[in-house]
């Protein structure tokens, strides 16, 4: 046990540091604010490209699949970094759709499409909810069905996030609809964004993060498009929420967050010219904030460290969920209230602006993945049933 | 970053645990209850000097095993678990681990081969009645005299001192603090049972004049503040280890518990109100179990640790009183019973969370750190 990074794991980080300073132009800066923190503008994708081209994506995949072979930690130090830097990173794709197709995928997929993932190309969106299935997700109905060669794919997804500027959605459709268990009849299939028959309408949300409805009416795919077994989806959808857990949760861009309102604290005076940090009830909310910080770094760094070693506990990823979710709302509350009034002042207002208003925005969207990525209360289930044997109601 | 075991950390671990689920039985226990007899087992105490585990991080020319401050922490958090009736953390953290770090050979020859051997027995006095800060005594003063001084003051909170061969405890000097071991025995001391909730008593311990001589000084004025420092880190976070095995055999048992009880003619651990408790319970525990091995992990590579003991401490006193109430809670009238084995568990959570100082005093220590510009996220 050595709860602590190696010289060459912090050289990493400086390396990183000063990458993504200078890659972080204020023009990049601002087209990601407009595109409230999502990413998919011009200058983005340029950024994007920058980075597989110094190979940079990929990391801590392993070298025959294009990698650096560099560990998961050395890979979660790169998230937390790049996420600390303020650039919108498509983990979803490069983190866990990506290293699933290079691991499960067909030729296709691996020499054609997993190179442009890491050439940072390539952009996947995730299709698994749909208007009747959220959290019982195996209850979807979406359906691919075999006709000739081709399989036809009808359906509407929600919550499809970032589709309207990627290639692919990665989706999960109902390929056997008499399966005896329904999640035993499901199959993820890559479907192309530019098909005719796919559309997508926006869905705006409480924090200005665009989502989408999807909607697949008569696409045709081949058998390329298919990931992994026909009817085997469900292991690759549990194993992809695995990975997706844990760069939801990353510790990067709270603990920046954190840096910059005690800073900001310690330069504030009140009006007799005493420091708002000196203050003790700004100290006791500071302090709280950051002894959640450090938790949610362990809880990180531990998994970032079980994946490296291949001992991945269900618990553990759980853990690492609902904490890190649960903490973020609680984080922001607390940092609001030492910012005060100006916490509610939303980015570009004329006056009284504190931090870009990224509290304010942050508040109203702390909520989405305490439901998102797996609802907390699924995932307790799984830490009572994995963590602690205890039985769990049949469903 | 390494959260796995050695070969001779998962060795400790067995060990310890090995001896002391056998040992530690309720009915061994409950000899100590109501304050029937000093709570301090001597034949286990004998058993784990045998097993070599009193001198896990003592050196091997001690009579040790050579290990580190992460292996003692992993063997009191298995006394944490059984609640062993042994004085481990006074003995070993508080006293023998800074006459090892910063004693003269001739100190470390005298007291450390007993420590091993669990022949002598050392304690320390680290507060005072509103005072928990252990590097900064206000109550007790010392003054030179000869090559040795003469101490006054008043500490509360000495476990085992009545059995003690020496009491490790910090005065006032002139110029600084000096850390020293004083015999109870001495003229001039005068100590009173303090009755504390888990029947392991607490001295109150008033020195009137107590001559200290040369040989039994640790640390003079000018290092003193530094030793006491360093030594009430590692208490701290050997708090957290303990506190670590009480709650999570505390957590686990009410797992087990709501996996056997039935209501309404199912296992009462269905029931979502109650399993997610019992989750809530188990990511308390890893917040806890991460912070206070990343705070051992430091301490024993000797690096600077401050912030990471203060939060792990936060995290110890938070932890055990959520997990403490969760499991009394989930076991109903059972956890209260004594004849059931949680309710000594309650009083140890709570021992743990206190020593040293609580969660607000630990916060507004590290909210002060952070005012300062030293506890920033890395």
């Amino acid at each position: 046990m050595k709860v602590e990074f190696t010289p060459q794991q912090n050289a990493l980080r400086e390396e990183l540091r000063a990458y993504f300073g200078e890659l972080m132009t204020p023009e990049l800066m601002d087209e990601c604010s407009r595109d409230m923190g999502e990413g998919g503008g011009p200058l983005w994708r340029t950024a994007l490209k920058k980075m597989g081209a110094d190979g940079w994506i990929g990391l801590g995949w392993p070298e025959e699949l294009g990698g650096k072979g560099m560990s998961p930690i050395e890979q979660f130090i790169f998230v937390e970094e790049i996420m600390r830097a303020g650039y919108p990173f498509p983990f979803l794709t490069t983190e866990s759709v990506g290293p699933q197709l290079a691991e499960n995928g067909n030729e296709w997929h691996k020499t054609e499409l997993v190179p442009k993932i890491l050439a940072g190309e390539l952009l996947i969106s995730i299709g698994y909810s749909e208007p009747g299935a959220g959290t019982d997700l195996a209850a979807l109905k979406t359906s691919a069905v075999r006709d000739g060669d081709e399989w036809v794919i009808n359906g509407q997804k929600m919550w499809t996030s970032l589709a309207h500027f990627c290639d692919y959605t990665w989706l999960a459709v109902r390929t056997d609809p008499d399966a005896p268990k329904k999640h035993k009849g499901i199959s993820m299939f890559l479907v192309p964004n530019d098909d005719p028959g796919w559309s997508c309408t926006p869905v705006n949300t409480l924090g200005d993060v665009r989502t989408n409805a999807t909607f697949y009416d008569n696409i045709r795919v081949s058998d390329r498009n298919l990931v992994g077994e026909l009817n085997g989806g469900w292991k690759l959808i549990t194993s992809q929420l695995n990975r997706e857990r844990l760069s939801l949760v990353n510790v990067g861009p709270t603990a920046v967050l954190f840096n910059k309102v005690v800073q900001w604290a310690s330069e504030t005076t009140l009006a007799d010219g005493s420091r708002l940090v000196d203050e003790a009830w700004v100290q006791g909310n500071l302090a709280r904030v950051r002894v959640g910080i450090e938790a949610l770094k362990l809880v990180c760094y531990k998994q970032a460290w079980a994946m490296s070693e291949g001992t991945l506990d269900m618990a553990d990823a759980s853990v690492a969920k609902v904490y890190g979710s649960e903490f973020f709302i609680e984080a922001y509350r607390l940092l609001g209230e030492v910012v005060g009034q100006a916490s509610m002042v939303k980015a570009h207002s004329e006056a009284g602006e504190v931090l870009q208003g990224r509290i304010e925005r942050l508040y109203r969207t702390a909520s989405i993945i305490t439901f998102g990525g797996g609802t907390n209360e699924i995932q307790r289930d799984i830490i009572s049933a994995a963590g602690l044997w205890i039985p769990r109601a049949s469903r | 970053m390494d959260f796995g075991f050695s070969e001779q950390q998962g060795e400790v671990q067995t060990l310890a645990r090995q001896i002391l689920s056998e040992q530690v039985t309720p009915e061994r226990l409950a000899a100590y209850d109501e304050f029937k007899a000093e709570r301090f087992d001597r034949e286990l105490w004998q058993q784990l000097a045998q097993a070599g585990l009193l001198g896990v991080a003592l050196e091997e020319s001690h009579g040790g095993m050579g290990f580190g401050f992460t292996e003692l922490a992993l063997f009191i958090e298995e006394v944490g678990r059984s609640i062993a009736p042994v004085p481990v953390i006074p003995h070993l953290v508080s006293a023998a681990a800074p006459i090892q770090r910063f004693g003269s050979s001739e100190l470390q020859g005298r007291w450390l081969p007993g420590v091993a051997s669990g022949d002598v027995l050392l304690t320390a006095a680290l507060m005072e009645p509103g005072n928990e800060e252990p590097a900064a005594p206000s109550l007790t003063t010392a003054t030179l005299d000869g090559d040795g001084y003469r101490v006054s003051g008043l500490k509360t909170c000495v476990p085992f001192a009545r059995s003690a061969d020496r009491i490790l405890l910090s005065a006032a000097v002139d110029g600084g603090v000096v850390v020293l071991l004083v015999d109870p025995k001495s003229a001039g001391i005068s100590l009173e049972d303090v009755r504390y909730s888990t029947y392991e008593t607490q001295y109150q311990l008033t020195l009137q004049d107590v001559q200290v001589s040369a040989a039994d000084v640790l640390a003079g004025p000018t290092a003193g503040a530094a030793v006491m420092q360093w030594l009430s880190l590692r208490t701290t976070a050997a708090l957290c280890a303990h506190q670590l095995g009480v709650t999570d055999h505390s957590m686990r048992m009410t797992a087990s518990y709501s996996a056997e009880r039935k209501q309404f003619g199912v296992l009462i651990g269905t029931f979502q109100a109650v399993g997610h408790r019992a989750a809530n319970c188990y990511i308390d525990v890893e917040c806890l179990r991460l912070n206070t091995y990343q705070a051992a992990s430091l301490l024993a590579s000797e690096a600077d640790a401050t912030n990471e003991v203060q939060i792990a401490k936060v995290w110890a006193g938070d932890v055990g009183h959520r997990v403490s109430y969760a499991s009394q809670h989930l076991h109903g009238g059972t956890g209260i019973d004594r004849d059931y084995p949680l309710w000594r568990y309650c009083l140890w959570a709570r021992h743990n969370e206190m020593m040293l100082g609580g969660s607000a005093r630990q916060l507004a220590a590290l909210g002060a750190r952070i005012a300062a510009g030293e506890a920033y996220c890395a």
